[in-house]
């Protein structure tokens, strides 16, 4: 009796910690989303087609290397470097030349930017579901507390925390990351001080996008690669980043934690609303905080 | 009229409005003046309701009206026009009057009948009185400078304040603008027995027009009084004006 | 051209307009009459969206909701309950206005982008339970086949419902934007700092607003269950309520009939572009980056600055 007990509580507990590991990639995301709230203060709606780009740009790494583990490794570096790139051509061709108008024009960009980028996808890959396979290392379940948890989801909890320190780091240690919190605060300060920042937002929105690729990539194995990916995660990321406080990342972090945990409840005790809960959450959170739980940038 | 007593203001530790007293009797032009930065229009917008005073105390008309909405202040008989023009740019000329006058007279959130036939002769009366009448059709933001400042004026006017508060009503104007201004100002506190409390850097035009002078400095008031006071007043000489 | 002949020509074009749409089901083939149905469904939707966005300046980014649920109030009347049609008709419009005040209540608190972003996550909760909860509203399938009474049967009698309550919806409209409210709502839409210092309440007129808004809204979603006969959880997704705002922008933020224009040539656009191509997301991309480029006021507002500049009718 006793020991089934035991069982019972240790299946929760990895149930949870599933949940959070999929809270990390929602973190990655939204992240990225939020230092592009931050900086450019636009919801960036094209957010989560660069995330389903990049989960498709893993599933091609992969594929030309075929089943070399060295092909997921290179997948995880190169397709975020190529969804930076995407959204680089965008940057510089098309949106810098707006951002002196009203923030509504800059989150229609976004808009249209999703729908072209969705389109491209079915151009590009067409519509059949397609699957990236995670190295063999990570690949079957370790036994933790007595139950099974899949070794991938244990790597996705060590990586989140890596790239939460990495980006601290970088925002709070580097000078490029220092201008681009300070133009976050007070454009017309950096500008006087000589900085052009018109290549700083153009860096922070890179770098966003660069964020949701590598959530893409990370999440490619977990999933069915597919068009379509991209409207999910997009309305979460938005949720996860408003709970936060606009621009903060550690909110972006504790948004992402209520959003996976909430989740895996719902579906011990609810399976059909499991998707209810977390927008619940949400909705709770901003009653009380309207405005998030961690202090906003701006 | 007005009373505003030790009233306080900090943003981020830096206290703009540290203690700024003011008394403004009914029917009396009184002028604030001060350097940059010491406080003036800080002080026009704690009296208005923008901001939030952090201690002090603002009474008008024997009642306290430090911790109203600005909306509710003005219905208290208090308008005001702004430094930067502050008019709805998409609305025609005409329209910028009619919705303060629709506002005083509380027609607001009526939706049933056509705006045309609400307030007309009032709207006319005042662009007559600040002299746009003959601009009515064109659109608020594709005036002149000098003509933003009197629309100005008059969205304020369409509250039927009893006190008006300007802040710098001749800023960025010429000097025959200046000088129509000044006739204005003059004019209204006879016609219409309005009080006017306005702050101003061209002395000219405040020792001209106002029966009462404060003087403000680093966000604490210095001195109030008349204007020959305020002229034989040796730290004002000093802080302020300068020693000719 | 002086404001006086337009004034005169404007009611004898309207009239003119009404009597061409009048005929129009005699003389078309069904499938057209069914487009024209979408377009003015659609075009209900944008002119109730655009009077918050256009006209009051307020960053409704969910407006879908309150569309879907002015159509599942309708549905879930018809399929579940043995009330009269009518009812289920009034109820529509009301529920949407209420969730409307109910939303709005929180959202009113924020300014600008926390306001659209509490309300896309209000939205999304509405949206996320109607997709789920299969019992009630049927989940991700919605609800097909919704029998109509006789009235309504048939593309033809649709059809006259919908062009009668879509006129009767853009009268009461135009009264609205023409009203003491309609200017005061441009007017905080211009400067709403210096509204409240003129004496405005701008949080309550703002919420009128909404509530207006989203009764429309619902209308516009009851009449939606009337032209197709079914609901689907998509009618709440924000990529529609993303898409309603491109209309307002095509046709022009800042005029009256503008979101009309949009609306029908979205709709147009969308039928006869999927006819040729399965990339229409793709041309829609496209086109609203050309327009956010080159013609930031909509089709309306550019011909209405050629027609009169610097003067404006409002």
């Amino acid at each position: 009796m006793e020991a089934d007990q035991a069982v019972f509580l240790s299946a929760v507990g990895n149930h949870f910690l599933v949940g959070i590991s999929r809270a990390m990639i929602l973190f990655v995301v939204s992240a990225g989303l939020s230092f592009i709230l931050g900086v450019l203060r636009v919801p960036n709606v094209a957010h989560g087609s660069l995330y389903m780009i990049g989960a498709f740009f893993a599933h091609s790494v992969t594929t030309v290397f075929g089943g070399n583990p060295l092909g997921f490794w290179l997948a995880l570096l190169l397709a975020p470097l190529m969804v930076a790139a995407v959204s680089l051509v965008a940057e510089r061709a098309l949106f810098c030349h707006l951002y002196e108008r009203e923030h509504l024009m800059l989150l229609l960009f976004t808009f249209a930017l999703m729908l072209i980028l969705g389109d491209l996808v079915k151009l590009v890959w067409g519509a059949d579901y397609r699957s990236v396979t995670a190295p063999k290392i990570l690949q079957g379940s370790l036994t933790l507390f007595s139950s099974p948890i899949p070794k991938y989801n244990l790597f996705l909890l060590a990586v989140g925390p890596v790239i939460a320190v990495a980006l601290y780091l970088f925002s709070n240690k580097t000078r490029i990351g220092k201008i681009a919190r300070a133009a976050a605060l007070d454009r017309e300060m950096v500008s006087a001080i000589g900085i052009n920042v018109s290549w700083v937002f153009s860096f922070a929105f890179v770098l966003g996008c660069f964020l949701a690729g590598l959530g893409g990539a990370l999440v490619a194995p977990t999933v069915s690669v597919t068009l379509g990916m991209d409207h999910d995660i997009i309305i979460e990321a938005f949720l996860i980043v408003t709970i936060g406080g606009l621009g903060n990342m550690w909110g972006a972090m504790a948004g992402s934690l209520i959003f996976g945990i909430t989740q895996s409840f719902g579906v011990l005790i609810l399976p059909q609303f499991a998707i209810v809960f977390p927008y619940l959450a949400v909705v709770i959170v901003l009653l009380l905080k309207p405005k998030g739980l961690l202090k906003s940038v701006w | 009229m007005l009373v505003v007593e030790n009233i306080q203001k900090h943003f981020d530790g830096f206290k703009a409005v540290n203690g700024a007293c003011l008394s403004v009797e009914t029917g009396e032009i009184v002028a604030v003046i001060g350097p940059n930065g010491a406080g003036k229009t800080t002080l026009f917008n704690l009296i208005t309701g923008q901001l939030k005073p952090d201690g002090g105390k603002i009474t008008f008309s024997d009642e306290d009206i430090t911790f109203l909405p600005p909306h509710r202040i003005c219905k208290k008989g208090i308008a005001r026009s702004f430094q930067i023009a502050n008019i709805f740019h998409r609305l025609t000329v005409f329209r910028n009057v009619q919705v303060s006058v629709l506002s005083q007279k509380t027609r607001n959130l009526n939706v049933f009948f056509p705006s045309d036939r609400f307030f007309v002769e009032e709207t006319r009366a005042i662009m007559e009185s600040v002299g746009l009448a003959d601009k009515d059709r064109e659109i608020a933001g594709a005036l002149s400078h000098g003509d933003r400042r009197l629309l100005e004026i008059a969205v304020a006017l369409g509250n039927e304040p009893r006190l008006l508060i300007l802040d710098e009503p001749t800023a960025g104007m010429s000097p025959e603008e200046t000088a129509t201004t000044i006739q204005l100002i003059k004019r209204l506190a006879d016609t219409r027995g309005l009080t006017i409390l306005f702050c101003e850097h061209d002395m000219d035009v405040v020792f001209d027009v106002s029966h009462r002078i404060m003087v403000m400095e680093q966000g604490r008031t210095l001195i109030q009084g008349a204007p020959e006071e305020i002229k034989k007043n040796p730290e004002v000489q000093r802080a302020y004006l300068g020693n000719e | 051209m002086p404001v006086a002949s337009r004034k005169r020509i404007l009611p004898v074009f309207n009239v003119l307009l009404l009597g061409l749409l009048t005929v129009i089901p005699s003389i078309l083939p069904l499938f057209y009459i069914y487009i024209f149905s979408v377009i003015f469904v659609t075009a209900i939707l944008a002119m109730s969206l655009n009077m918050v966005v256009g006209h009051g300046g307020l960053y409704q980014f969910h407006h879908g909701v309150f569309y879907g649920i002015g159509a599942y109030t309708l549905a879930l009347m018809l399929t579940k309950t043995e009330l009269p049609i009518w009812a289920g008709f009034l109820a529509g419009p009301f529920c949407a206005a209420f969730a409307g005040l109910i939303i709005g209540l929180f959202c009113i608190r924020l300014n600008r982008l926390y306001f659209a972003m509490l309300q896309i996550s209000l939205g999304s909760l509405v949206w996320a339970v109607t997709f789920r909860w299969y019992k009630f509203t049927g989940g991700d399938d919605g609800i097909h086949g919704i029998s109509l009474p006789d009235a309504l049967l048939g593309i033809h009698r649709a059809y006259y419902v919908i062009l009668a309550v879509m006129a009767v919806c853009l009268i009461l409209m135009y009264r609205i934007y023409k009203s003491p409210f309609g200017i005061t709502l441009r007017a905080i839409r211009d400067n709403p700092e210096r509204c409240a210092a003129i004496g405005i309440n701008v949080r309550m007129h703002q919420l009128f607003a909404i509530v207006l808004a989203t009764f429309f809204a619902g209308v516009a979603g009851v009449l939606f269950v009337v032209v197709e006969r079914s609901v689907f959880p998509d009618l709440m997704f924000w990529v529609l309520s993303l898409e309603i705002m491109i209309m307002c922008l095509l046709g022009g933020w800042f005029t009256f009939a503008g979101p009309i224009l949009g609306a029908a040539i979205m709709v147009s656009l969308r039928t006869f572009a999927g006819v040729y191509t399965e990339y229409w997301t793709l041309i829609l991309g496209v086109l609203l980056i050309l327009l956010i480029f080159f013609l930031p006021e909509g089709v309306m507002g550019y011909l209405m600055k050629k027609i009169q500049p610097r003067k404006a009718d409002s």
